[in-house]
């Protein structure tokens, strides 16, 4: 008897609770875009500092890149990559020939748009990860950066850009690996050499899955000069001819300074 | 320790500047020079932008002479009216010299053309001083009279001044060449030009040495300070904090170098000074010649 009574209120209570379940899932189409928004998102990323100060204590300095996915990370699941640029500015690649047994700089390239900074890293190489052609807008890797040249034609300026930019670490290609913890959390440490401009810097964390982009995180720093070296940068520019002067007057009074105090030892 | 420099945006350590300055100065208060000729490759070797090389350079050999010339002054051993002379030419030199620099810069040959105003000029200048000593080590044995100076052609010519100091009678003509010539070869390479001034107020002009290593200091002051004022108004190369740390080292150099300096003798001191000039161009011209390791270079666009 409680069985059956079991059974009929049990009968009732699952029509009920499908009657509820259908009205849920309802409800959730309906609602899909609210609730997706208040899920937790797929990708959160976020750097270690905003701003990067030049004083004139300036080795370089890295900073770090670091977040979490929703997804697992690694192997057959999904996959990070980690682009940073610098301003960008116009550069000339010169080469050196034979004249006369002296080695001089012969014909030369101009590049436009030159990032003076580019640091590219993935939790696997970005062409193994994405197809070609949205590696290439997004200009995911250092192949894909469009430099294009006025100037001498020749390939061999292009590739001698990338090289000497790469060899003074302005540019970085999967130079440090992207480190996993958990599958989930990850970080970067980007490096910044003691040659970087002032300007500001663009962080892109990419989320790839089944090659393709699924979610971005757009981050940003910037890298100024403060302290005396701005102002001594700052006046030189400005007011060259203050700064001349200062120059002259500084030099002429420690050269006098020095031999005063150093007669003395 | 690391510093960071300002106008040549990067970071050197420390030590190593104000050593390169200690040594530097060392030589030259031993040989009596002002060491810009060393300084400037030296700091080109060290990695920094000719531009700033050759701008800081100049302004630190201003720093290096001043206390030089100050002391010569009060010993009455500058011709002010000759050194006056000189650095008109030398101010016209310096702003022509810096418009060449300019160029080079733009047509970017800077750092070739640095190395063959070194190479030909320290490569002459060093082969001259060292044949001089070594025929005046060997004529000391039979020394005979020497005359106050050599009538040369630089005496035929018009302007005719009279420079009481240096008990002199000629056009100016000839030490307005020489100042201009310095002041050019001041700007481009960022030298005060001493190791040439010397030889060429001697030879040429005929001064008398007591009076020349005062009034060449006072030309070597006036042209850096002009050099310094325009590379730092016309190409921006001038980086205080460098031309500041290599003056501490140097100044400091320089007294030892000049204790030591004394215990040598002219000609030997000349004949050593030469072979460091030889061998400073020899380095430089065999860093044009090799086959570069690297035959592309980078730089910003001007």
């Amino acid at each position: 008897m409680a069985g059956a009574g079991d059974f009929v209120l049990g009968r009732a209570g699952v029509v009920a609770a499908l009657k509820g379940r259908m009205l849920g899932a309802m409800l959730l189409v309906s609602l899909w875009p609210a609730l997706a928004a208040a899920q937790p998102a797929e990708l959160v990323a976020r750097l270690s500092t905003g701003v990067v100060a030049i004083t004139t204590a300036f080795v370089g300095e890295s900073i770090l890149v670091f977040g979490s996915t929703e997804q697992p990370l690694g192997p057959g699941g999904d996959e990070v990559i980690i682009l940073a640029r610098g301003p960008s500015g116009p550069f000339v690649v010169r080469r050196k020939v034979e004249v006369v047994g002296l080695w001089l700089n012969g014909p030369s390239a101009r590049f436009e748009d030159v990032p003076v900074f580019y640091a590219i890293a993935g939790t696997r190489p970005a062409w193994r990860l994405l197809p070609e052609d949205i590696r290439r807008e997004r200009q995911l890797g250092l192949d894909s950066i469009p430099l294009v040249s006025t100037g001498a034609r020749a390939p061999g300026f292009r590739r001698a850009l990338i090289e000497l930019k790469t060899s003074s670490r302005l540019w970085q290609e999967d130079a440090v690996p992207i480190e996993i913890a958990g599958s989930r959390l990850f970080n970067f440490r980007l490096t910044l050499p003691s040659t970087v401009q002032p300007g500001s810097y663009s962080v892109e964390v990419l989320l790839v899955r089944a090659r393709r982009i699924v979610a971005t995180e757009q981050l940003g720093f910037v890298v100024e000069r403060t302290g005396s070296a701005a102002d001594i940068e700052k006046v030189a520019r400005g007011q060259p001819v203050v700064y001349a002067l200062i120059c002259i007057v500084l030099a002429a009074f420690a050269g006098w300074a020095g031999s005063v105090v150093f007669r003395r030892v | 320790m690391q510093v960071y420099l300002p106008i040549a945006a990067m970071s050197v350590d420390v030590l190593l500047l104000v050593g390169v300055g200690f040594g530097v100065g060392w030589l030259s208060g031993l040989f009596g020079v002002g060491g810009g000729f060393l300084l400037t490759p030296v700091l080109m070797l060290l990695g920094i932008p000719s531009t700033v090389a050759v701008a800081s350079g100049a302004n630190q050999t201003l720093g290096a002479s001043v206390s030089g010339l100050m002391a010569q002054a009060r010993r009455g051993n500058v011709d002010w009216q000759m050194g006056g002379v000189l650095v008109a030419g030398g101010l016209v030199g310096s702003v022509v010299g810096v418009q060449i620099f300019a160029l080079l810069r733009r047509a970017g040959q800077v750092d070739a053309a640095v190395a063959i105003f070194y190479v030909v000029v320290l490569g002459s200048v060093g082969t001259l001083m060292v044949m001089e000593s070594v025929r005046a080590i060997f004529r000391r044995r039979n020394a005979r009279a020497h005359r106050l100076h050599n009538h040369t052609w630089a005496h035929g010519l018009p302007f005719k001044v009279r420079f009481r100091k240096s008990r002199l009678y000629i056009s100016v003509i000839p030490p307005l060449g020489v100042g201009f010539l310095i002041g050019v070869l001041s700007a481009v390479m960022g030298v005060g030009g001493g190791f040439m001034l010397v030889p060429a107020m001697i030879y040429i002009l005929g001064m008398p040495t007591a009076v020349v290593i005062g009034t060449s200091l006072f030309q070597v002051v006036c042209v850096t300070a002009s050099v310094t004022f325009l590379q730092a108004i016309q190409v921006g190369g001038v980086d205080i904090v460098l031309t500041l740390l290599l003056l501490l080292g140097g100044v400091a150099g320089a007294q030892f170098g000049a204790a030591m300096g004394g215990k040598l003798r002219g000609e030997e001191t000349r004949a050593l000074l030469g072979l460091l000039v030889l061998s400073v161009a020899g380095s430089l011209l065999w860093d044009l010649w090799r086959v570069p390791a690297t035959l592309f270079s980078v730089g910003p666009a001007w």
